[in-house]
């Protein structure tokens, strides 16, 4: 009995006025404190970061959606056009782009003679260096799309060298001029006075979204055609494939499979599966697709299926944590009333868990669409200056992808392209934000109370 | 006291309409439910009631197979409704919940209209042929539960805007529309408030006319209110069953005795 009265005779109190903290308090509040700074902090350091990327991408990337061009009348003459006078264009064909090129700096000598501009100092061959290598191609497509023109005189757009539009955008000046093979001061001088008239300047550069590729020594016409219809292709093929199967794999294992020791080990691969690093699918899209099925290389086909591969995991297991996340009581309510367990997943469960899927599938798609290494493996960095085809039989034809695009351009000599891979990375990006976009729009509306 | 006797009288003469033999329930190794006889009657209102955790529920899920989605559940012994075994292989527990029919301790609605919550049950089981016939029921179950007059207005109006006495009388109007013979019902009024709780009792009582009505419930005044018949279920056994009046004024068993007057539980 002692012992319990010694034991219950003081109880350990806080002593002293609540109007003051004491050292524990003052202890306890101070660390409140520092977490919260942590936190400040952490998150500064990661906007801080986000915003240098931002501003460094932008910075680079926007020329590239203004491009320089050159519009001047140019007269076509048939007899050098097309010299059998029948305006077939298989038989005008034959005329190869030299041709053009001298129709073309023809026009243009003539317009700096019209504007009385000096050519002191300047020869033909440079002037008709401010034009870019591609124009002459350009507009021999148009020549044989429309033979009507021969003969007749057009105003055309000529897309100006890459260096020259370089030195509008700042990225050429006048001293790495004296140093570059590729471009005189001279020119540029002349560049600037055909500006002054009115003759060359700089417009939207459809052509970065809608050309192909275009090689090392054309930055200026590289554009991001081909790669647009080649990602866009890869996710419909990942969607047609992934979304269905996805689902059904994620309602199995969450509504019908028994738990057991050989769902668990399902269950352990998947979450496993996520977390391989993308290249082994491409080794895998490799062996099995094109080296073992004989798929094509460089085709969406096979980039859609091992990005399949890749999103699969990504997309069961966002399925399945929204599943578990519909309340039981809706299966009990309608196992109550008398469905059964299809009826109850197909007409209740399914329909409350599908914003958290449609989110899950949609960033599964995103993530495969910004996926560039297991491409790298099954041929799409090719160099593909030809559109895929119509689907479905395009999905068969070389293409390339987005990232890989960005992965490729990088990699070239002529800094015109650092402007291109930065312009291609913010187009990729604006796709990624639609996409996100989009799941967020689709959360919002399906979403319910309940 | 006299009208309940006379009543009493009337449903003795009453055959069973579910009749448990020797049920136990194991849930992997807890024995949840030990060795239950009892013999639920038609058109006749019968309660459980009992300390919580004392297989109350458990036995209520067993009489339509609920139990079947508890994958560690083991059921023995034997159910029959109507003298056919529920348990037997034959049985599909669909077509047994359409015929046993159970409003849950949390009013569940659908996140659907009212209208689709209701024709839901009647859609899936075939009883209908046209869209007169499904707003046919609809209405009807809706009027049985004493839900038609606040919900006429708004059948398309989502069944989860209903306030939460509304949703209950909402779910078990889904749990007649398909015509059952017998209602499960586990803790209806748990959540409910008094007014919603009163309200649903009423309809309890009305809907003994057609339908035998099984109740689990933690409230002894419910039971005593709504019930003919009242069972005692302490730590997994059936320790009593018997007419509600005798069970709440002479009960038996000094178990019954203790929990009715407060003792335990």
């Amino acid at each position: 009995m002692t012992d319990i009265s010694a034991a219950s005779a003081a109880p350990a109190r806080r002593k002293g006025s609540l109007l003051t903290q004491d050292a524990l308090t003052r202890k306890r509040n101070a660390a409140e404190g520092r977490f919260k700074a942590y936190g400040i902090v952490a998150i500064a350091l990661a906007m801080l970061a986000l915003v240098a990327l931002l501003i460094s991408i932008f910075a680079a990337g926007l020329p590239s959606f203004r491009q320089t061009f050159i519009t001047i009348p140019i007269e076509l003459p048939a007899e050098k056009l097309d010299k059998a006078g029948n305006r077939n264009p298989a038989e005008m064909a034959k005329v190869t782009t030299v041709g053009y090129t001298s129709v073309i700096n023809a026009a243009l000598e003539k317009v700096i003679e019209e504007k009385g501009l000096s050519t002191e100092g300047l020869t033909p061959k440079q002037i008709g260096g401010l034009i870019s290598q591609e124009a002459p191609a350009q507009l021999r497509n148009y020549v044989l799309a429309n033979p009507d023109v021969v003969g007749t005189t057009i105003d055309f757009e000529l897309l100006a060298n890459g260096r020259v539009d370089g030195f509008f955008k700042g990225r050429v000046t006048m001293e790495s001029a004296q140093l570059d093979s590729n471009i005189s001061p001279e020119q540029l001088a002349m560049a600037q006075e055909l500006t002054d008239a009115g003759i060359m300047a700089k417009r939207f550069n459809w052509g970065f979204l809608t050309n192909p590729d275009a090689s090392d020594q054309r930055p200026e016409a590289a554009g991001l055609g081909v790669a647009i219809l080649g990602s866009l292709y890869m996710m419909i093929v990942v969607l047609v494939l992934s979304l269905p199967i996805g689902v059904a794999a994620a309602v199995y294992l969450e509504e019908f499979a028994p738990k057991n020791f050989w769902t668990d080990l399902i269950e352990v691969n998947i979450a496993n599966l996520a977390a391989v690093p993308s290249i082994v699918f491409g080794i895998l899209g490799l062996a099995v697709f094109i080296n073992f099925a004989g798929l094509p290389q460089s085709a969406p086909i096979v980039g859609g299926l091992v990005l399949t591969l890749m999103t699969l995991p990504r997309i069961i297991i966002p399925s399945r944590a929204a599943l578990k996340a519909v309340p039981p009581s809706i299966r009990d309510a309608a196992l109550g009333v008398g469905a059964s367990k299809l009826q109850s997943v197909f007409h209740h469960v399914l329909p409350l868990a599908a914003p958290g899927i449609l989110t899950g599938m949609i960033i599964g798609l995103a993530q495969a669409l910004g996926e560039t290494a297991p491409l790298l493996l099954i041929g799409m960095v090719a160099f593909v200056r030809d559109y895929p085809g119509p689907l479905p039989g395009g999905l068969f034809d070389p293409a390339s992808a987005l990232p890989v695009q960005v992965f490729s351009w990088t990699t070239r000599g002529d800094p015109g392209f650092v402007e291109r891979a930065s312009g291609a990375i913010i187009v990729l990006l604006v796709f990624l934000l639609i996409m996100n976009a989009v799941a967020i729009i689709l959360r919002r509306r399906f979403e319910r109370r309940w | 006291m006299n009208d309940m006797r006379i009543a009493e009288r009337t449903v003795d003469a009453n055959q069973a309409k579910i009749a448990a033999r020797g049920v136990q329930v194991h849930y992997g190794s807890n024995h949840a439910l030990k060795d239950v006889d009892v013999d639920i009657l038609d058109k006749t209102v019968t309660a459980f009631i009992g300390p919580s955790g004392c297989g109350k529920s458990t036995f209520l899920r067993c009489l339509n197979r609920m139990n079947d989605t508890v994958p560690s559940c083991r059921v023995d012994g034997k159910i029959t409704l109507d003298g056919e075994d529920i348990y037997d292989a034959k049985v599909d527990p669909v077509q047994l919940r359409a015929k046993v029919g159970m409003v849950f301790q949390k009013p569940n609605p659908f996140p659907k209209s009212i209208y689709e919550n209701v024709a839901y049950g009647p859609r899936i089981h075939g009883l209908t042929r046209s869209k007169a016939e499904l707003d046919q029921i609809v209405e009807s179950s809706l009027r049985k539960a004493a839900l038609w007059n606040e919900a006429k207005d708004r059948l398309d109006s989502p069944g989860t805007g209903l306030s939460g006495g509304q949703q209950q009388r909402l779910c078990i109007a889904r749990a007649i529309a398909t015509s059952p013979e017998v209602l499960l019902m586990d803790e209806p009024c748990s959540a409910l408030d008094p007014i919603a709780t009163a309200q649903v009792e009423e309809l309890i009582d009305e809907l003994r006319s057609q339908f035998s009505v099984v109740i689990v419930t933690h409230s002894m005044q419910q039971a005593a209110r709504v019930s003919q018949r009242t069972a005692f279920f302490h730590l997994g056994n059936l320790v009593e069953y018997g007419e509600t009046g005798q069970i709440f004024t002479n009960p038996q068993d000094p178990r019954t005795e203790s929990y009715i007057t407060g003792r335990i539980g």
